[in-house]
This record gives structure tokens, C-alpha cells and sequence, in this order.
């Protein structure tokens, strides 16, 4: 899923500052999951930002709506009866979510209210780490399962480097040398040899390199 | 007369007395599906407790909390009420009496009387009302809530019967009544006929009778109830005028010593009078003085003791030890004379009181003697019921019980305890009733509110005083009355009474109301009833809401009642904005799982495992030790002479060897789950620890208490220091080492009573005197010195105090801040202590000192099952019940259920009562083949749901889980109603029924209107 | 300022600090009138949402009242309600409320007395700070 984390609330008082009515739009998909932008997240930015822009001296309209999907223009399409009642919206998904709103309607303006951070996987309850980049071109299957994209602090072919110590990240304490769990998940496997092999340098071009990426399925687009 | 013989089989008990013991055995036997007949002689059922205002040591209204318990025994289809109705004869055995009743003329029937008092407006003189310091216009029915709701009619006083009889608008009045008489056949019965109370008029000495400001501890009561004869004012009789002084005298007509008086303890009157001189100083201000005299405080039941300690300290009510021999009203004086001496000095004090109250004790009256001749059962010389060795509730006649003040003096929560114990015994003579078909009482079906527009009924109670003594009901009513959605808004009296009840089932009715709001007391103690009243009303019980407004506005800013209406009102309309949200609920229903887990192997663990067992339910006995027989198996006698090592001994064999029972000993509980009805419970057995669970629908605590050993008087020291334990089990193991001593000197309350266990063990005053008699018996030339601050020998426990001083024991009263010094000298003994008479101090030498040092909670046994289980304790360690006087045998987890010294010290006899007890309060519960879950549980909207699995990792109970349509799904029937997954849901669609976030939201709204407006 | 009376709202759950309440009553332990009891099942159940609203609407102060720890009647139900606690604390200094105007409290069923302490300090408290900004600033 794709994670994200509100902004600081005086971000986004600065957006929405010259604005009397909001639209204030969470999202039912990846940010309900990482508690970031769902039903709740909404209910708890609108009430915030309403009494910080009273205690501003300031007022404000916030309309709170959650659509199943803000990538999709099928829900967005949703929107349309309530987006004259509102000078701006306000989005809690994630960048695709905004972005989708921005095309929808050009003449509203649209603000992040989350920082969409990573893909990633939970945990446990309230815990959530990255896992992938979507560099377009997998390695898990030579990794052990284990990405050294996204899991690597320097994203190394060929590692781990010199500040892996224990099982650890020169970076810091908690984080996992990805190349030190690929080896120990490769032994586990009997794959040693896997190792041994040198990996080439990755080629970026699919990881976005080479500009934005698109994917076209032949059989299913008109 | 007529002859009115109900049917002829015996599969029902009889039980004489409707008071609250009474009462109380007819509803666990109702309850447990057995059959009842409930009879007395007065107008309507309720006993003494009616009369009383409040009941320590919560000072509640009694009125309020035992409401709830009458109207439920006049409604509970098993019993068979009988007022004015007298037991003429008993013939037959256990399991087959024929019993001859007869009913005396009401001149009403029942059926048609409403009680709207019509005749007693018109005809005040031929209404029978109850004496009593009732100096106002007599009323015909004793209290508001009286059950039947009917008057009744002296047709003697009658002048113009026939326009008496024109003048019921009902048609009820039938001069022509003759009464009835008739045989009814029982399997059972159970007396409980309650005490009179001693008549101090014939003493000249207090001029009781002839000074209107002397009164009777009851009369007292009267004056201080807010539906007595003065409408909750204190005034002095004599001149209406608020007293400014009030004195109690205790032990009046108890403890044997003056003209006319019993030989035995009332046992109450201490508390009684603890109670009515701190609620007229908290009511009352503190201008009033109020002074006890007293001979020992007797403080001994549960946590009583720190209610003596606050009546002291906090409430400043003036303690004097002393006995004031008579009180006098000079000629031309208003005021009444007291002369006493006082502990300090010799000097005669002479002082003035303008009222004073006698605390007058407990007697049987004729009416319960003749009762018990009726009945074939013998008296003692107090005239109180015999018994039958340990067992307290057993007459002399097989399956006739007593329970109450009848069987001896005692308070509300020891008569409730033994009223279930007598029911427990008497509902084993009798099966339950097989009827062809259970008809359950029809209610109405559910009105669907589809598409109506909310219209709320707000009913205010003003509870007596508690609440509209204190904030203007009327007028809250008239404001809450404008809100908008509120169709009717009623002042509800005591809207917990059979007759407001009644009223707002017909307001629901008639005005079509669908949703209700009542402004009273506790949702905990009362949410049920009204529940209840809603579904008979036609509506889903669950479209009600509380303000609570007197447990949180009135009792708490009674000082400043514009706030405590502000705040009042401010809760009713945060309720009724609930209440808009309210929807209707189903409840679910699961099996009951009818094994009994029993966790400790004493006297009141076994006895409730047999009890139980008897009636075919399977007991799983836990057992800590690797033998059962807990404490009493050290205990060689009673104070009474029984044998107590033969009784365990018998009590051991009977548990082990009972097909229905499985012991498990040296076992300890591990960890708990489950629910009511369906408990897993888990423990570790024998020295490998073997994990063993055990599936149960109910548990009772009988974990007992442990000898307490305070390291204090060189305690474990010096050899010839003893516990009273340890001296008993030497009088009896060693007898010929007392024959050689001279001196025994025992320290009472060693350990008890102090900064760090500041209650009362209540078993050592009697120890002291029973091992004092039988180191006299043993040895009649020793010198026996028992040094103690309050003898606490209560009801006839008095009568071998009294014994022990004609015998020779000397007993020495020491202050708390001067207690007996204890050196060794020489190898030998030394006790030295201040003599309050003599004014000196004396040294005794002693070949045996015995400490007084009680019992306390074992803590960290206590404290792990009460983690384990989740059950309070109160601050010294003991499982705090669910209502000291209502349910003082309930824990206040449902299912749960507490037994013997594991509540609080006590004696082998009472424990052995509160087991029985526990017994029948559980067979009301395993009565029923299911468990009802209610229907506050967590509902998932399927469609908001995002899948996040946040409520599967949050619910504590693993209940929710995602389903083969990929959304949140949560068994009703598993959820146990926290919200946290409501809490927590991120897309927000969960919610938990009756604490909706809609319903939580709007009483925040409803809060805030007025502050913003 | 000279006659504040601030308004407090109190989740109290039903098994502890609600019942704490009936007792501090039936012991008539007096305390300010300015705290309401809004009760709930447990104070795990008390929303994030619920204490917002309950500033936006006008609450000068709030605390949840919850089970001593290890007596939660639905085993953590009171520690998860800390968590949120704290939670909202930070969310409100974001917001520019001070954060004492919100507090966990933890009691057992039979403190009728420290319920009352509970309520008369917060009291004192919230007086002390004065209105809370949001209703200053709607006023």
C-alpha cells in the first residue's frame, strides 16, 4: 500500500488560509489502512482546522467527504454536485489522489494534506515500513525476497558495504541491513551461490529515468 | 368466612413475613423457578426497612433501593402475595406440610383498587394507618410505594358505609368482605416474621411517653424522612423548633443490666445511631450537635468500623463512654437534663439536649412467639428460634427456616444474606414446578418507528428529597418540557415506585411516545427496570437514556442548588440528545454452561459445593492446600459449645466423596476468559504444575482470610506469647499445661483497629471470652484479664460476656493512645496498663499473654485473583460486593459470587449462612437455560469498511475478523462490548450499539447549546 | 474573568470511574458542578474524534477517566486510551490548545473520594488557565 502522514496542521492552514470553504476529501484505499487519510483522519483535520482558524480569527467552511478511491475518475466523478460549494479542496490521499482531483477540476485549487511517503507494509498495529520504490524492474526474485532498493540505504547492487555491523545499518540502530537479511534468507534457502554472482549496475531507465512511466494493457483500453 | 383451599400440591414454599427478608428469599426462590407464597399479616408487604430514611453505611434512601425489590416481587409470576394474612396451623413433615391460612377483611379488592385515595380523602377516619411519631393526617398506605397498591378500610370507624362505598370511583370497596380461611399445601416454609422493637415507655426513668422530646431511634428515623410525619425537617416535637443539641442513649432494653431490659445485643443500634447523627449533621448543618453515649461501640460488621471512624473525625459527632441513668425536664425548663460521668474524671457532668434519642433493641413480640408455637419450633429464652448446631437458618422442626431479625438480632445486609440462605434450604424441599406449558408474561409487541418522527417522554424523578429537596423538580420539568422533540415532560415522583411506573407506561401509551428520558439516579442500578418498562410499554428497551442527576447534581452540589439545577438540566438535555439517536437493538442469546467452579476448600466452599451439588449441578471444588478443611480444621469449638472438628471432618468427607463434586487440590488459578454462563477458567494442579482448564457458567470466592500475625507485644518472641488460635488449640491439645497458671492476661485488638487495618476482625471479642471460659473451666482458680477497647460481643454472644464476668474474668477498657505495655522479666511476662476506673496503673505478671490479633485478607492471593478475574477489593484486601445491602453475596461481575472470610471476617456459623446464600443467588442464575448478552455490541458497516484489519489487532478478545467478502465481521454473541474497535477504526465504520458515536457527539452538542446561547 | 466557570467534559468508564462517581454521591462528596459525565463502556472507546469535538464545541477542559492500570475490565482498554490521550495532546498544541486542558485519570470503582479530587482539581485547574482559546476566540 501506499503510506503517508498528515502535514503539520500550520502547513496546512497556510494553503487553506485564503479560502472560505473547503472541501475537505479523505480517501477509503491505502491512507484509511495507514490511518493517514480515511473517515476518521478527516473528521480529526476538520475539527482541528476549524478551531485553529477560529482561534486565527478567522473562519472557515469545511465539507468532510470520503470517496472509496481518489485515483479513479469514476469516484471522483462523485464530487461533482459539491464542488461548487467549495473555493478549494483539501486532499488526504495520497499524491495520485490530489493530482487526480487537479485534472478533474482546473479551476479549483487542490492542496496535499498528507505527505505521501512510501510503499509499504504494516507491521503490526500502527507500524508501517517501506518496502518498495517501483524501480519497474524486480529483483526480488535474485534477492532472497528482500529489495535492496527500497531496504538499502544506499541502494546497492552488491552489498552489504562496510557500515553493516551486527546485522545493522550505519544509518541507524533500527534500521536492517537489507544485504545482511538478503544473505541470512539466501543461506536459509541454500541459495549461497545466488550471492557469489555479481549483479550488473541497475538500469534506472524504468524506475522513472527515463521519464514518466505509463502502462498501456492492449487488451483492456479503448 | 370463605373457604379458599389452593391446590393441593406441596411444590411451593411458604414464607411468613413480608419484610425484607421475606422478600428477599421469595425472589431467589422466584427466581430459581420455585414457587412461593408470601404472607403478612400487615396491609401491604416491606417490613421494618420502610420506615427507615436511610441505611448506612452509603446513607442511601431506602426507599430507592428497596422499591426496586417490591415491585419485583409483586410482579414475578411465582409468587403468591398474601397480605393480611395470619399462619393458624401446621400439619405434616418437610417436603408436606398443610398449612392453614387465613386472610382478615380488606374491605377492597385488590384488583379494582387503584389507590387514588379518593375514600381516604372523604373518609380519613376509616383508613387503618401505622403508629408512629405520625402526628400529621394519618395515611392508609405506610409509604408511597407500597405493594399491593391499595388502602385498606376499618369498617369498625365507618359511620355511612354506603357513601363510603359511592365515594370509590374504582367500584373496590365491599363492605360485605368476610376474609378467608383456608389449607394450602407446602414443601417448605420460611419464617421471617422480623423483631418488634423494645417499648421504652415502661421505664420511668426516661420519660419516654411523657417528654415528647425523648424519642425512639426509629421515631427518629420518621422524623428525618422526607416522607415521614414532619416532610424531612428536623423538628423537635415539643415546639416545632429546629434542636440544636441531640443525644443518643444506647443499649436501650438490651445488655441486660436495667429494669426490663434483654439479656442479649441488638446488634444494629450502634450503626443505627451512627447513621442518624451523621446524616443530621451533613443534613442538618453542622449547628446541630450530636452526642452518643454509649457502653462499647459495636462497629463490626464490613468496613463498619471506618464509618465510626468518619462519624469521629469527619462529622464530629461527640463520643461519650458512659450511661446516663435518667433524663429529666426540670419544671418550666424546655430542654432535657442529662447527668453522666465521663472516662477523665469522677465528676458528675450535668448537661442540657433538646432532643434525645434511645436506641432502643430488638424484641421478640408476641405476634412471632405465638407464630413460632404455631409452628411447633423451639425458642430459646430470649424467645428466639433454637437452631440447629452451626446451621443458623435451621429451626428445631425439619423444613421450617427462619431468617432476619426473628432468628436474632442482626442489620439489612446479615438478614439478606440469611433470607437467601433459608431460600437455598427451603427451595431443596421443594422441585421446581413442572408446568405444562410456561406462560411468560405477555408483553405487548414492538411498536416500528419506521418513518416516525421522534417524540420523547422526559420523566424526572425528585427521589424523596434526594433529589427535590434539593433543585425545583416542577420547574426543570417545565424547561426541559420546551426542548424541541419532547411531546411530554412529567415530574415522576419516586419513578422508580410501582405506581410511577405505571404512570409512565401509560404516558408512553397514550401519547404515543417513542423514545424516553429519565432524569433520576444510576443507569447501574436502575437502567434495567426502566428497560424493562419500555418493553412493556410496546417499545425496544433500548430507546431510553439516564440523567443521572442525582447521584451527579443533587447529592454532589446540594450546597448550591442554583448550580445543582443548571447542571441537572444540562444532563437531561444531554440525554435527550442521545436519546434522538437511540435506534432500536436485538439482544442475542447463547446456552448457559451449568457447571459451578468453587475456589477454596473451607467451611463456605464445601458447604456451597454441596449445597449446589445437591441440587445435581457439577462442582469443580479448587483447593490451594493439598487438603481441604481451610482455617476451621484448627478451630476445636465454638463459643456455643459445637464441635467444630467433627463438623469439618463430616463437611470433608461429605465434599470429597459427592458424585456431582470433582476436588482439585493444591491447584492454583492461572487465567481467565469467557463470559456469564460460559467461563473458561484455567489452573496449574499438583507439584508439576499440571495445566488443567475448567468450563463453568458461574464462580464463587470462598478464599477465606488468614490468622493475622502482627509483629507486635513480642509476637513470636517469647513462647508463652500466643495468638487466641493458638491458645484455643492448646486449651484443647494441652489442657494440664493451664492447669498450673495463674495468670492469663489477653490483649484485645491487637493489630486490628489501627492506622494500618483500621477495621474490626469482629471474631476476637467472642474468642477472648470463649478461650476465658475454658481456661476457667479448665483451670477455675486462674486469673483471666481480658484488656479490650470496645467489647464487641454481639446478640447472644452478650449473654457469655456477661458470663465470663460473673464467673470472674476481669475485663480492663484501654484507650487506642495508652495500650498495655509488655516486657520480659526474668523469662517471665510482665503487662502493665493504665486502669481507667481506678485512675492507675497496674502491673500484672502473666503465664500466658493471648493476643487478640484477628484475621486479615491473605493480599497477594487476593490480589491475583482479583487480577485474574477483574473483581474489586476493597483498601484491607477483601472482594468488595456488588451492593452492600442488596447484593452483599454478588460480586460485581456478573456470575461471580463471594462466600465466608474471603468477604470479610466472620464466624464459622455465619460463613456457613453466606455459603448457603451464594448458593441459592446462583441457582437464580442457573435457573435459566441461556444467557442473554444484551445488545451493546459492535456492529461493522460493510460498506465503509476498508479491510485495514486495525479492529482485528485492536479488539483484547480476537473477535473481529475479515470474511470471505473481505470485510471487518464481528460475532455478536463473542463481543464483549468495549468500543475499542470502534474507537480505532480509521474509515470509521464500526460503531457500538447504545454508545453510537452519532448518540456520544449530540450529548456534546446538547452540552454546549446553552453555553454558546 | 473575575466569575469564570469553566465547562469540563469527563468520559468516565462505566465499570470505574462512572460507578466512582454514584459513589462519590451516595458518600455526598461535594465537588465543582462544572464537570459532566459523558459515560462510556470503557475508556478505550472514547474517539480521538469524540475529545475534539468536544474542544470545538466549547469545552474549556476534558479528561478520560479510566480503570487503575491492570484492571481494565476489557484487559487494555485503558492503556490504549493513554496512548490516544497523548495523541490528541500533541494534535492540540498543533492546534494551539494547551495540552493540559486534556487528561488521562486513572481510578478504581470504589474511589468516590478521589473522584471528587479528580474533579475539584481539574476544576481549579481549567480555572486557573482560563477560557479555553477557542471559545475566547468564538466569543
Amino acid at each position: 500500500m501506499i503510506t503517508a502522514e498528515r502535514k503539520p496542521l500550520e502547513e496546512i492552514i497556510d494553503y487553506v488560509k485564503p479560502f472560505k470553504r473547503i472541501l475537505l476529501l479523505g480517501c477509503n484505499e491505502c491512507v484509511t489502512v495507514c490511518a493517514a487519510g480515511g473517515r476518521k483522519e478527516v473528521g480529526l483535520l476538520a475539527s482541528g482546522l476549524q478551531m485553529a482558524m477560529l482561534k486565527a480569527g478567522s473562519s472557515i467552511e469545511i465539507r468532510e467527504h470520503t470517496l472509496e478511491r481518489q485515483c479513479d475518475p469514476e469516484y471522483v466523478e462523485e464530487l461533482v454536485p459539491m464542488i461548487d460549494g467549495a473555493d478549494a479542496i483539501l486532499s488526504m490521499a495520497c499524491g495520485c489522489g490530489v493530482q487526480q482531483l487537479a485534472m478533474r477540476f482546473k479551476d479549483k485549487p487542490v492542496f496535499p494534506a498528507v505527505n505521501t511517503k512510501f510503499m509499504g507494509g504494516s507491521q503490526r498495529q500502527g507500524v508501517w515500513d517501506e518496502r518498495c520504490q517501483g524501480c519497474g524492474d524486480c529483483l526480488l526474485g535474485i534477492t532472497g525476497g528482500i529489495c535492496p532498493i527500497a531496504r538499502c540505504a544506499k541502494q546497492l547492487m552488491n552489498g552489504p558495504c562496510g557500515g553493516s555491523c551486527d546485522g545493522k545499518c550505519e544509518i541507524g540502530e533500527d534500521v536492517e541491513c537489507a544485504w545482511h537479511l538478503i544473505w541470512e534468507r539466501l543461506k536459509a534457502l541454500g541459495l549461497q551461490d545466488r550471492y557469489l554472482e555479481i549483479m550488473p549496475a541497475k538500469d534506472w531507465r524504468p524506475a522513472g529515468g527515463a521519464g514518466p512511466r505509463k502502462i498501456i494493457r492492449e487488451d483492456l483500453a479503448e | 368466612m370463605q373457604n379458599t383451599n389452593l391446590s393441593q400440591t406441596s411444590n411451593r414454599v411458604l414464607i411468613v413475613g413480608g419484610g425484607l427478608a421475606g422478600i428477599r428469599a421469595a425472589l431467589d426462590l422466584a427466581e430459581a423457578q420455585k414457587d412461593v407464597i408470601l404472607v403478612d399479616t400487615a396491609e401491604n408487604i416491606g417490613g421494618l426497612m420502610t420506615q427507615l430514611d436511610r441505611t448506612f453505611p452509603t446513607n442511601n434512601c431506602d426507599l430507592c433501593t428497596l422499591a426496586p425489590n417490591l415491585s419485583e416481587s409483586g410482579r414475578q409470576e411465582h409468587i403468591t402475595l398474601m397480605p393480611m394474612t395470619t399462619l393458624r396451623e401446621v400439619t405434616g413433615e418437610q417436603g408436606d406440610f398443610i398449612v392453614t391460612l387465613e386472610t382478615a377483611p380488606r374491605y377492597i379488592n385488590l384488583e379494582r383498587c387503584t389507590g387514588c385515595g379518593e375514600c381516604f380523602q372523604a373518609f380519613p377516619e376509616c383508613v387503618r394507618f401505622t403508629p408512629g411519631l405520625d402526628h400529621r393526617a394519618p395515611t392508609c398506605m405506610r409509604y408511597p410505594q407500597a405493594t399491593p397498591q391499595a388502602f385498606s378500610i376499618d369498617l369498625a370507624t365507618c359511620a355511612d358505609i354506603e357513601a363510603l362505598v359511592k365515594v370509590c370511583p374504582a367500584g373496590a370497596i365491599v363492605p360485605d368482605d368476610i376474609g378467608s380461611k383456608g389449607n394450602v399445601a407446602c414443601g417448605a416454609i420460611v419464617l421471617a416474621p422480623g423483631a418488634s422493637l423494645f417499648d421504652p415507655s415502661g421505664l420511668d426513668n426516661l420519660g419516654y411517653g411523657e417528654l415528647p422530646d425523648v424519642v425512639t431511634s426509629l421515631e427518629y428515623e420518621r422524623i428525618l424522612s422526607a416522607s415521614g410525619p414532619t416532610g424531612g425537617r428536623l423538628l423537635r416535637p415539643s415546639n416545632g423548633q429546629p434542636p440544636k443539641k441531640v443525644a443518643w442513649i444506647q443499649c436501650i432494653g438490651s445488655r441486660g443490666l436495667q429494669k426490663g431490659a434483654a439479656p442479649y445485643c441488638s446488634g444494629a443500634c450502634c450503626m443505627f445511631a451512627l447513621k442518624e447523627a451523621i446524616v443530621t449533621r451533613e443534613r442538618f448543618q453542622e449547628d446541630t450537635e450530636t452526642t452518643i453515649f454509649y457502653m462499647d461501640m459495636r462497629t463490626f460488621g464490613k468496613d463498619y468500623e471506618l464509618y465510626y471512624q468518619r462519624a469521629k473525625n469527619e462529622f464530629g459527632v461527640r463520643f461519650i463512654h458512659s450511661r446516663p441513668h435518667s433524663i429529666l425536664r426540670p419544671e418550666g425548663a424546655e430542654n432535657l437534663h442529662l447527668s453522666y460521668t465521663t472516662d477523665d474524671s469522677p465528676v458528675l457532668i450535668n448537661e442540657d439536649f433538646d432532643m434525645v434519642v434511645l436506641a432502643t433493641g430488638f424484641r421478640i413480640g408476641e405476634e412471632a412467639r405465638q407464630l413460632a408455637a404455631v409452628c411447633g419450633i423451639e425458642l430459646n429464652d430470649d424467645h428466639f428460634p433454637i437452631h440447629t448446631g452451626l446451621n443458623q437458618v435451621a429451626t428445631s422442626r425439619p423444613g421450617i427456616y427462619v431468617a432476619g431479625t426473628f432468628q436474632a438480632p442482626k442489620d439489612i445486609p446479615e438478614t439478606m444474606v440469611q433470607a437467601s440462605a433459608a431460600a437455598c434450604l427451603a427451595g431443596h424441599d421443594v422441585s421446581s414446578p413442572d408446568r405444562e406449558q410456561e406462560i411468560p408474561e405477555p408483553l405487548p409487541p414492538e411498536r416500528h418507528l419506521v418513518g416516525e418522527e421522534p417524540r420523547v417522554g422526559i420523566f424526572v424523578c425528585d427521589c424523596g428529597e434526594n433529589i427535590g429537596g434539593v433543585i425545583d423538580v416542577e420547574a426543570l420539568v417545565a424547561r426541559v418540557g420546551a426542548l424541541p422533540h419532547v411531546t411530554v415532560a412529567q415530574a415522576a415522583g419516586h419513578g422508580c415506585s410501582r405506581e410511577s411506573m405505571e404512570h409512565i407506561r401509560a404516558t408512553i401509551e397514550q401519547q404515543g411516545i417513542n423514545r424516553v428520558v429519565i432524569g433520576g439516579c444510576s443507569p447501574r442500578t436502575h437502567e434495567a427496570k426502566f428497560q424493562d418498562l419500555l418493553r412493556r410499554a410496546g417499545l425496544n428497551k433500548y430507546l431510553l437514556e439516564f440523567a443521572n442527576i442525582r447521584d451527579q447534581a443533587t447529592w454532589v452540589h446540594s450546597h448550591q442548588p442554583e448550580k445543582a439545577t443548571k447542571k441537572a438540566e444540562e444532563l437531561i438535555r444531554m440525554a435527550l440528545g442521545a436519546v434522538l439517536n437511540a435506534q432500536p437493538l436485538a439482544e442475542h442469546r447463547l446456552p448457559i454452561n451449568k457447571n459451578v467452579l468453587v475456589i477454596g476448600g473451607g467451611v463456605s466452599g464445601m458447604t456451597a459445593a454441596l449445597e449446589l451439588a445437591e441440587q445435581g449441578l457439577k462442582v469443580y471444588l479448587v483447593e490451594r492446600n493439598a487438603q481441604l478443611g481451610g482455617l476451621a480444621s484448627r478451630i476445636h469449638r465454638t463459643l456455643e459449645g459445637d464441635d467444630v472438628q467433627g463438623f469439618v471432618a463430616d463437611l470433608v468427607a461429605r465434599t470429597s466423596t459427592h458424585d456431582n463434586i470433582d476436588v482439585i487440590t493444591s491447584a492454583i488459578i492461572v487465567d481467565h476468559g469467557g463470559m456469564p454462563g460460559l467461563f473458561k477458567t484455567g489452573m496449574q494442579v499438583g507439584k508439576q504444575l499440571f495445566y488443567r482448564q475448567i468450563e463453568h457458567g458461574i464462580t464463587i470466592l470462598a478464599t477465606g482470610a488468614m490468622p493475622h500475625r502482627p509483629d507486635l507485644f513480642l509476637l513470636g518472641r517469647h513462647e508463652d506469647v500466643k495468638t487466641q488460635l493458638e491458645t484455643q488449640q492448646l486449651l484443647e491439645e494441652r489442657p494440664e499445661l493451664v492447669r498450673d497458671w495463674e495468670n492469663v492476661v489477653m490483649i484485645q485488638c491487637v493489630g486490628s483497629r489501627t492506622e494500618d487495618n483500621p477495621n474490626c476482625s469482629r471474631i476476637c471479642c467472642q474468642t477472648a471470652v470463649k478461650n476465658a471460659l475454658r481456661i476457667l473451666e479448665i483451670n477455675p482458680e486462674a486469673r483471666v484479664f481480658v484488656l479490650y477497647r470496645d467489647m464487641r460481643t454481639y446478640a447472644f454472644q452478650e449473654e457469655y460476656y456477661q458470663q465470663a464476668r460473673a464467673k470472674g474474668v476481669i475485663f480492663v477498657r484501654y484507650h487506642q493512645d495508652r495500650p498495655p505495655q509488655v516486657s520480659e522479666v526474668g523469662g517471665k511476662l510482665e503487662v502493665v496498663y493504665q486502669d481507667i476506673i481506678l485512675g492507675r496503673e497496674v502491673q500484672v505478671s502473666t503465664d500466658c499473654l493471648c493476643l487478640s490479633t484477628g484475621l486479615i485478607a491473605e493480599q497477594d492471593n487476593t490480589e491475583e485473583l482479583a487480577m485474574i478475574f477483574k473483581l474489586p477489593r476493597t483498601h484491607d484486601g477483601y472482594f468488595l460486593e456488588d451492593h452492600i445491602k442488596l447484593r452483599p453475596v454478588d460480586l460485581p461481575v456478573p456470575g461471580f459470587f463471594v462466600a465466608g472470610t474471603a468477604h470479610a471476617p466472620k464466624t464459622i456459623a455465619e460463613s456457613l449462612v453466606q455459603a448457603r446464600a451464594v448458593a441459592a443467588r446462583a441457582q437464580t442464575m442457573l435457573a435459566s437455560d441461556y444467557i442473554s448478552l444484551g445488545a451493546a455490541t459492535a456492529r461493522v458497516d460493510s460498506k465503509l469498511c476498508a479491510a485495514c484489519l486495525i479492529c482485528v489487532r485492536a479488539c483484547p478478545f480476537g473477535v473481529p475478523f475479515i470474511n470471505a467478502d473481505g470485510y471487518s465481521e464481528i460475532d455478536p454473541a463473542r463481543c464483549h462490548g468495549c468500543g475499542v474497535c470502534a474507537s480505532e477504526c480509521p474509515a470509521k465504520a464500526i460503531q457500538l450499539m447504545q454508545f453510537e458515536d452519532d448518540r456520544i457527539l449530540s450529548k456534546l452538542e446538547q452540552l454546549f447549546e446553552e453555553v454558546e446561547g | 474573568m473575575e466569575s469564570f466557570e469553566p465547562v469540563i467534559v469527563a468520559f468516565c468508564c462505566h465499570y470505574c470511574a462512572y460507578t466512582a462517581a454514584d459513589m462519590a454521591g451516595s458518600q455526598r462528596l461535594p465537588y465543582p458542578s462544572n464537570v459532566k459525565i459523558v459515560r462510556v463502556p470503557c475508556s478505550g472507546k472514547v474517539d480521538a474524534l469524540h475529545i475534539l469535538k468536544a474542544f470545538e464545541k466549547g469545552a474549556d477542559g476534558v479528561y478520560v477517566a479510566g480503570c487503575l492500570e491492570g484492571d481494565c475490565h476489557f484487559k487494555n482498554g485503558n492503556d490504549k486510551a493513554a496512548r490516544r490521550v497523548d495523541y490528541v495532546k500533541r494534535y492540540l498544541e498543533e492546534i494551539g490548545i494547551e495540552s493540559e486542558r486534556l487528561m488521562m485519570v486513572r481510578m478504581s470503582a470504589g474511589m468516590g473520594a478521589r473522584f471528587a479530587q479528580v474533579a475539584t482539581e481539574m476544576t481549579e485547574k481549567i480555572r486557573r488557565l482560563g477560557p479555553s482559546p477557542i471559545k475566547a476566540a468564538a466569543a
